[in-house]
């Protein structure tokens, strides 16, 4: 086809409702909060949260995954501009990393050998995965329908970070239901779990958002 | 620069606002500055691929219009886009299809079945063979091979390159000969 039949082609299009950024990111954010809402409501919080949050460590259990959670998504709808840059702003999660990283550290110091990994079995682990993973399915699925509307020019990093940005809000609301406060146990399976989801959306969003 | 960047964005502004004829304008002014990056960054892809290309980017930056914010600077939106469509355009053609067919056909290695349709004058066995193929290598090689049109109005009519339809058939004809060999084996 010639090229000027081609502009003349595209010019009788009607344009599109301009790029909303700032709704993206709110529609993410009820994806994340709906399906945790359900899961609380029939399974409920621990029953001890209120008590739980005085021990130091546990408040970062919810903040830690808070605070990757809302970077990612800030990140995310940046990068749906195809001329966006991320700079040095993923240097912003040397922050939730390394605190994970202290708390990790310090409970293995400060535990007995036989308390370390005490709560690690099947069980623990399937709940714990399972249900960080089982609630990341919407928000991640619902980032990727979302994203499509914009243009990012590096689609496998834009299905990475809706990734991650899916299972670090699940953990978020799982982790007020969870009840093992070892942070050996919720940093290393936690972390495992927004891992495994930004991994699966990374290779399965990676061409959804080519375009 | 600046005068690019202020007439741009004021043709972009009014297009995304519903303006046709602004949008035409704006995609005729961008066209040269794009032909200018893909030859720049095409140099490896035969000439004739370039319009190609071009017109990738034209349909990549009309389908992402609404993505440009108007109080953001059009040019690095538009050369993003342009980048994007050119980085693409390289990697779904691979640089290696593009090497001139005819430049190799002394070395590419004689095919066992020289065609492998004339051994099979069974109408239905042809149609059976090439039925292995993808609709659009089918329809090449029945045109090409079985209604004797010329490679150039099969090219024109399936809107592809030269190139492109030569490799294709190639490739083709490749594949039916391997099949061939699978069923006599």
């Amino acid at each position: 086809m010639i090229t000027d039949d081609l502009i003349a082609r595209l010019a009788v299009e009607p344009p599109k409702p301009a790029l909303r950024p700032a709704l993206m990111a709110l529609v993410i954010g009820a994806a994340i909060v709906g399906p945790v809402a359900l899961f609380l409501g029939v399974l409920g919080v621990r029953p001890d949260l209120a008590l739980a949050w005085f021990n130091p460590v546990v408040p970062f259990k919810t903040l830690l995954p808070l605070l990757t959670c809302s970077l990612s998504a800030l990140l995310l709808v940046r990068l749906s501009r195809p001329e966006a840059r991320l700079g040095l702003a993923p240097a912003a999660y040397l922050v939730p990393g390394l605190a994970a990283l202290a708390l990790w550290i310090g409970a293995f110091l400060l535990r007995q050998p036989a308390g370390r990994f005490a709560e690690v079995g099947v069980k623990s682990l399937a709940e714990c995965l399972g249900g960080i993973l089982l609630l990341s399915i919407v928000p991640a699925l619902v980032a990727l329908r979302v994203l499509r509307q914009g243009a990012s020019t590096n689609p496998a990093l834009s299905a990475a970070l809706a990734g991650f940005t899916a299972a670090s809000g699940a953990a978020t609301g799982y982790s007020l239901f969870c009840t093992r406060d070892n942070p050996l146990f919720f940093v290393t399976w936690y972390g495992a779990a927004i891992l495994i989801g930004t991994l699966i959306t990374a290779w399965a969003g990676r061409r959804v958002l080519s375009w | 620069m600046q005068q690019t960047e202020d007439t741009w964005a004021t043709l972009l502004k009014a297009a995304n606002a519903g303006d046709g004829q602004s949008y035409a304008q704006f995609l005729h002014a961008v066209t040269p500055v794009v032909r200018g990056i893909v030859r720049a960054r095409g140099r490896s892809l035969p000439p004739d691929q370039h319009e190609d290309i071009v017109q990738d980017v034209l349909l990549g930056l009309h389908l992402k219009r609404h993505t440009w914010a108007q109080d953001h600077p059009v040019r690095p939106w538009v050369y993003a886009i342009a980048r994007y469509k050119v980085v693409d355009a390289y990697r779904k053609r691979g640089a290696a299809i593009h090497l001139p067919i005819e430049d190799f056909s002394e070395s590419l290695p004689a095919l066992a079945d020289a065609d492998p349709l004339t051994a099979r004058d069974d109408a239905r066995e042809v149609a059976r063979l090439i039925g292995h193929l993808d609709p659009r290598s089918a329809e090449i090689v029945r045109a090409v091979e079985l209604r004797e049109e010329s490679q150039a109005s099969v090219g024109a009519r399936l809107q592809m390159t030269p190139a492109n339809l030569r490799v294709t058939l190639h490739r083709a004809i490749k594949r039916l000969s391997a099949v061939g060999r699978k069923d006599d084996e």
